[in-house]
């Protein structure tokens, strides 16, 4: 592993220097690797900090910051198993106490950010800190109505975002996060997502969320919903039954703290008509898939949310959190092809996107209305435990 | 041949009427009673040749299922006292959690692997009795074996059709066409035609018909489905090429589901 630093004397230094902090920055765009170094530096002190890349430097790097160059990769919108794997290598080999992991797009995140991720896990007893991120109410919304409602009712967890793009954790937490990834690189992998939150909940670490404030969330290059939702949302579902035997015990939920800043709603209505005339379409032509996965109360249910007016169409929570507690089941048993299920399940997630901005326009908070969806998860769980066990108990 | 007829036409005339027909001692029904016998001589000799076969097959089938049986109880038995299910779930984490249990899985692979030495030992022995046998004239066997090929080929072609139309229908219904079900019912369609060609074929049933009649309707089906894509999705080709080029450029791309003064969602 080489180490480069613009001051030439400080170079043979770094290359086995010790710091309390050492922050991994995953592969990015030239110009947001510069912020991001612009903002470490002004953030860290230079001689406890030391940053690990797979960048390449650019020229006008900041030069009070150590860096270490690991070998180039390619830039992906989310976090990669490899990097997890790489950020622990690089703490064990620099004994730091604190690993910071930034992931694309990271130079959006400001500098009180980045301090509350590395504080909290350098000052307190705490495993992982994952980011609460001040997005708008119309973004991120996968993570809205499935995987941050999912997340807490399964597994207990606090996490607002529990796919966090840039988190800070302990060499113990960095540890088992890559010795997860090997597996996951193990087993040919490829696309494989790593879920950092459940990984703590699992191994009965400790863990927290920081306020960080707005940021630029990468997205995909796929634009196509298809191929996205059915990577995360698949992958979830693995991740939920690969854990089955830790989340059937029941466990508290762990204090929530929310502090962050809702953001303003921008000008313009969202295409509801669109999405409800795609659930519409689904309902009319799926009737051969869904009863497969779906119970009859269920079915019957969207049957009369189907012939709702755009305008006051509305998808109840309990109905939601159910239809999502019935494909994870479905998931599991293999009832259908796991491709044909998660395709299946889109055009229900554009009908609670399509309700979730009916009650957002209807003067309801974002925020509020998210936490309601995540209280009709973890009501409805018992549900989902009961299925799990005795998945012959359906039809009712 | 034309002198026993010749000498039975004289015979006849010289006999007083109702009287048996004689040639040269032997008599027409003579001549086919030899037939029925010989006929019958080559089924029997065919049948003691493979039935030994036929009931070996059978012996060894019912033994191994029987020993299969044995075998997996001991094994789901032994497993369940050594806690096999708890031990695995501790060497290979939590990563592994299929739907029946390590060891009803050991269970069942043993029972149907001793089913499957059955099998083969039970064909091996109707092959070799049934090789004794081939000199004789007989098809119904070979047939059977092409009825088997053919049923399996119906059973794969059910299946992809199935997939495929499952396939065809999900992905239509997402990107919002009207015609989702018809679509998905064309390829269906296509596929068995298809399906059942290749069945027909190999049973060697109907011939050129057969042939004539899958180029007739698989191409009905093509024009058909061209037909309904090619004048029902101009919106959505034009939907897509432009927002391909709303995407081109951007710093992040963002899907946009809507245009105009409609705000975008981030599915992300």
């Amino acid at each position: 592993m080489a180490t480069a630093n613009p001051i030439p004397d400080e170079t043979a230094v770094a290359e086995r220097a010790t710091a309390d902090l050492v922050v991994f920055v995953t592969a990015m765009p030239a110009e947001q690797f510069k912020g991001v170094l612009d903002n470490l530096e002004a953030t860290f002190p230079a001689n406890n900090v030391i940053v690990a890349t797979r960048n390449e430097l650019p020229a006008d790097a900041p030069r009070n910051l150590r860096i270490d160059l690991m070998p180039p990769s390619n830039s992906f919108w989310m976090l990669q198993p490899a990097d997890f794997t790489s950020a622990a290598q690089c703490g064990l080999e620099h004994e730091a106490k604190a690993i910071l992991i930034l992931g694309p797009g990271a130079d959006s995140l400001s500098t009180p950010a980045l301090r509350s991720l590395a504080d909290a896990v350098l000052t307190a007893p705490i495993d992982l800190v994952v980011p609460h991120y001040s997005l708008a109410p119309h973004a991120g919304l996968i993570n809205s109505a499935i995987l941050y409602p999912l997340t807490r009712a399964v597994f207990a967890s606090s996490a607002r975002f529990p796919l966090p793009i840039d988190l800070g954790m302990t060499p113990r937490m960095a540890e088992r996060l890559a010795a997860t990834a090997q597996r996951i690189s193990a087993n040919n992998q490829g696309e494989a997502i790593l879920w950092p939150v459940n990984e703590a909940i699992a191994a009965g670490f400790r863990m927290d969320e920081v306020d960080a404030g707005s940021r630029t969330v990468p997205q995909p290059s796929d634009a196509e919903i298809n191929s996205v939702f059915a990577l995360i949302t698949g992958s979830l579902f693995a991740d939920i039954e690969a854990k089955a035997a830790l989340w059937q015990r029941p466990r508290r939920a762990a204090l929530i703290r929310r502090t962050a800043t809702e953001v303003a709603l921008s000008d313009g209505t969202a295409d509801v008509a669109r999405m409800v005339a795609a659930f519409r379409l689904a309902t009319a032509n799926l009737q051969e898939i869904w009863p497969l996965v779906l119970p009859p109360n269920s079915l019957l249910m969207l049957k009369r949310c189907s012939v709702l007016e755009p305008a006051e169409f509305r998808l109840p929570d309990n109905l939601w959190a159910r239809i999502v507690y019935d494909f994870l089941i479905a998931y599991r048993l293999r009832t259908i092809n796991r491709g044909h299920l998660l395709g299946a399940l889109i055009p229900l997630y554009l009908a609670w996107i399509a309700s979730y901005i009916n009650v957002v326009a209807s003067g309801t908070p974002a925020e509020r209305q998210i936490e309601s969806v995540a209280a009709a998860f973890e009501a409805d769980k018992p549900y989902l435990v009961a299925r799990w066990r005795w998945p012959d108990r359906f039809n009712s | 041949m034309q002198n026993l007829v010749t000498n039975a036409v004289q015979q006849a005339s010289q006999n007083p009427p109702g009287s048996p027909i004689y040639a040269n001692n032997v008599t027409v029904w003579n001549h086919m009673s030899d037939a029925l016998h010989q006929s019958l001589y080559r089924v029997l000799t065919l049948l003691i040749a493979v039935l030994p076969g036929i009931l070996a097959f059978f012996v060894a089938l019912v033994i191994f299922a029987v020993a299969g049986v044995v075998i997996s109880w001991i094994l789901r038995h032994f497993l369940t006292w050594a806690k096999f299910d708890l031990r695995l779930a501790r060497k290979s984490g939590t990563d592994w959690t299929p739907t029946t249990s390590p060891t009803e899985i050991v269970a069942r692979v043993s029972f149907w692997a001793c089913v499957l030495l059955g099998l083969i030992i039970g064909v091996s022995a109707f092959d070799t009795s049934y090789a004794t046998g081939t000199a004789l004239p007989i098809t119904l066997l070979p047939y059977f074996t092409h009825a088997v090929g053919a049923a399996l080929l119906l059973a794969a072609g059910i299946l992809i059709a199935r997939f495929l139309a499952r396939s065809v229908l999900i992905s239509a219904v997402n990107a919002q066409l009207q015609y989702a079900r018809f679509l998905s019912l064309g390829v269906k369609w296509l596929v068995l035609v298809l399906t059942a060609a290749m069945v027909l074929d190999h049973l060697e049933v109907g011939g050129n018909i057969v042939e004539l009649a899958f180029g007739i309707l698989f191409g009905g089906i093509v024009l058909t489905l061209s037909l309904a894509v090619g004048l029902g999705s101009r919106e959505l080709v034009s939907r897509s090429i432009e927002s391909h080029v709303k995407l081109t450029g951007e710093r992040t791309p963002i899907p946009e589901e809507t245009s105009g003064t409609v705000r975008s969602i981030r599915h992300f």
